[in-house]
């Protein structure tokens, strides 16, 4: 090391050591000052419980924080990340923003998502993190730092109607927890009774790759290496989990419908079972009341090796370049996923608690969760819950549409999915950050 | 007894069909499958409005049923649609936003129109193309700067941002313009001798002769801008402050559709454009006749 890389060197390191503080400096305790913030949300955005709830929350925020306005923005969850780029370009920043999952990762590298170490003090955040679910938290990390606090999130449940599972001589009280077993009801269920055995959410112009996901990982595949270079999705675990859909499918016992199609198949009570988020729950309990016995089952597992699912759903991020705003956009964040929120939210609009330790307290959600059986497999995914991955770079969702193409491509058209697989892999990869 | 007289015979006796009869005869039939297909075909066509309104009046778990009456039929979707969304305010809304847009289109359109019509002027064909090439952006293309435009002028989440771009479209000043060709000058030299001047010609004596054309752009520009749905998503920040298609799209969420509410909302919404083509249905069959189906 020559005299002058020492010097850069030493220069730098000081730098950082000192940016660091100096940036949770910069970031006051307390909003002594008037100031309004935007909330860039999806539930508002809708009409019915998520927006009523939502509303509900930032008035009581609001009546707890004085100082602090905020102006709610609704935009749907597909448009969302294009409306927070146009008001960026606007000179608009967002100060908190309701961002999917899969935007999780271009929200930091390309929309300045602030990690909440770089300026909440350490003490402060233990303290909010106290009592929060640890894979819960996990999955707004990147590159070991908070972007992201999950907000609305839920796991792949099992949905399935005992009076078809009666009707085609399968005991109800005992769902199927393998993929073999799931098969094996189906075609049970497609033989006996007029109904389609299986139905998921997986794949279709709206089902964005979490549940595929989930299916991949728990035959012990993946979708990216771990230093998040290199797609794997066409490695043997992959592709065999593929095959297996594919075998689902070409046998009879899965039908391929499209997601709304689904969803709607199974309110209608005609299907038997209906793998997609928990967050649908109220939808098919609305088209079951008084129709069917609609019940819920843990995601379904390759054998022996445990399930490995994977979240769906949004984190709140923050985005505010303004210390003042960005410490009334945290104040706003520690609400959002506080017990009494997380009560809400999960009550209200169908989602899960990040807190755990509020679901059995019969002053938040303990006398509702046992009105309601169908969250049960739901909270206990939440204890072997991963994050569902988001893609790196500006072309991540290039990415992804290619990776659900080359997998649909395999499982209902007939191409072989070892080959399919590897070739949309092989495309993919040109587009990641080199 | 000739052949043919044996052959007439018979048909004399029988209460013979003259052929005025028959012509008649043949004439009804042919009515009458005329009238079947087009029974068939109205049928057909107002099957999905007759759905729309049955749909939204079952309750949430009879959503999914092929009967053609529902056993509960009840009000309950309206109430909620109401409550869930101000509908009353978004139809306003979208009531103040095609209008003006109608209006401001009908003057830009006539007026340039009317100087593509009237003058030669150099670069005339070069400008009149480049407004004809307008109509092939399509929207989506535009609709960034334009954001940026009004969020700079300070008008986001206002009906002046919605009505802002839409002030001038190609389609009016190209169909106007084309109508005007096709106005027989003499009419317009008659009334210069008369000392009228192009101000006075353009509303006292073009305008009047080309109502029934500006009455069939008014109604495509109208019904255009009430289905208008890609630039009010993107200005779109509060109900309050957006229109009806954007009301009616909320009730589709990522955790399932509320089709019973959104079939309520969709037929308040349809109400209005009903009226007007009840009341304006020979205009709007020859706007789209004239202008071709958009």
């Amino acid at each position: 090391m020559n005299r002058k890389t020492f010097l850069l060197g030493t220069l730098a390191s000081l730098g950082v050591a000192f940016a660091a503080p100096a940036l949770s400096q910069s970031t006051p305790r307390t909003v002594d000052q008037k100031v309004t913030i935007s909330y860039y949300n999806y539930n508002l955005a809708s009409a019915g419980n998520g927006a009523d709830a939502t509303k509900r929350l930032i008035a009581q925020f609001e009546a707890a924080n004085p100082n602090i306005k905020v102006d709610g923005v609704g935009a749907a969850p597909n448009d969302l990340t294009a409306r927070v780029q146009a008001d960026i370009a606007a000179n608009r920043v967002p100060d908190v923003v309701q961002m999917v999952f899969s935007d999780l990762d271009f929200s930091v590298t390309n929309l300045g998502a602030v990690a909440l170490e770089s300026f909440v003090p350490p003490d402060e955040l233990a303290a909010h993190f106290d009592g929060i679910s640890p894979n819960g938290r996990k999955l707004g990390v990147i590159d070991g730092k908070t972007y992201g606090l999950a907000y609305t999130f839920s796991t792949p449940v099992l949905f399935y109607n005992a009076d078809i599972f009666k009707a085609a001589g399968l005991d109800p009280d005992k769902p199927p927890k393998t993929w073999a077993e799931v098969k094996a009801a189906a075609l049970a269920i497609t033989k006996k009774t007029k109904a389609d055995g299986l139905l998921t959410g997986i794949f279709g112009p709206s089902a964005g790759d979490w549940l595929f996901q989930g299916v991949v990982r728990s035959n012990n595949g993946g979708v990216m290496s771990a230093d998040r270079r290199k797609l794997v999705f066409a490695e043997p675990a992959a592709v065999e989990a593929v095959a297996m859909l594919r075998d689902l499918y070409d046998s009879g016992a899965y039908t391929n419908l499209d997601v709304t199609a689904a969803m709607e198949t199974m309110a209608a009570g005609k299907a038997g079972m209906y793998l997609q988020t928990s967050a649908v729950q109220g939808f098919l309990v609305k088209g079951a009341t008084g129709k069917f016995d609609l019940r819920a089952s843990t995601m379904p597992r390759f054998g022996d090796k445990p399930q490995r699912p994977n979240n769906s759903g949004s984190a709140l991020v923050i985005l505010s370049r303004d210390p003042l705003k960005r410490r009334a956009a945290w104040e706003l964040m520690k609400f959002m996923t506080s017990k009494e929120a997380y009560t809400v939210i999960t009550r209200d609009i169908g989602y899960l608690p990040l807190r755990t330790d509020i679901v059995n307290d019969p002053q938040y959600l303990g006398d509702w969760v046992k009105k309601h059986p169908l969250l049960q497999p739901n909270l206990e995914q939440l204890a072997i819950l991963e994050p569902w991955e988001s893609f790196p770079g500006p072309n991540y969702r290039q990415i992804q549409k290619m990776m659900m193409d080359g997998a649909e491509q395999a499982v209902f058209g007939g191409g072989d999915p070892a080959k399919a697989m590897k070739q949309a892999q092989d495309s993919a990869q040109a587009l990641m950050p080199k | 007894m000739t052949i043919d007289s044996a052959v007439s015979a018979p048909l004399r006796s029988m209460p013979a069909a003259s052929p005025r009869a028959r012509a008649k005869g043949k004439g009804r039939a042919t009515t009458a499958i005329a009238h079947l297909v087009m029974v068939i075909l109205s049928i057909f066509c107002l099957f999905p409005v007759y759905w729309m309104v049955v749909s939204s009046l079952r309750p949430p778990n009879e959503i999914y049923d092929t009967s053609l009456w529902p056993t509960g039929a009840s009000l309950d979707n309206y109430a909620y649609a109401l409550k869930a969304i101000p509908i009353v305010r978004m139809l306003g809304n979208t009531l103040v936003v095609s209008t003006v847009v109608t209006i401001a289109q009908l003057i830009t359109g006539l007026l340039a129109a009317y100087a593509f019509a009237r003058w030669r002027f150099r670069g005339d064909k070069f400008v009149y193309t480049l407004v004809a090439l307008t109509w092939l952006v399509p929207f989506q293309v535009v609709m960034i700067p334009d954001y940026l435009l009004v969020s700079n002028l300070g008008l986001l989440d206002s009906l002046s941002a919605l009505i802002l771009p839409h002030l001038a479209g190609a389609l009016a000043i190209l169909m106007l313009a084309q109508a005007m060709r096709s106005f027989p000058r003499e009419v317009i030299e008659a009334a210069r001798m008369d000392g009228a001047r192009s101000w006075r010609i353009l509303w006292e004596v073009i305008m009047p002769n080309l109502r029934g054309t500006i009455a069939s752009l008014a109604i495509l520009v109208f019904i255009s801008t009430w289905n208008e749905y890609f630039w009010p998503l993107l200005l779109s920040r509060s109900p309050e402050n957006s229109v009806i298609q954007i009301g009616i799209q909320m009730f589709m969420t990522s955790e399932g559709t509320a089709w019973g509410p959104l079939m309520a909302a969709s037929t308040m919404a349809s109400l209005p454009i009903l009226f007007i083509y009840i009341v304006l249905q020979r205009q709007v069959v020859q706007s789209f006749m004239k202008s071709g189906i958009r």
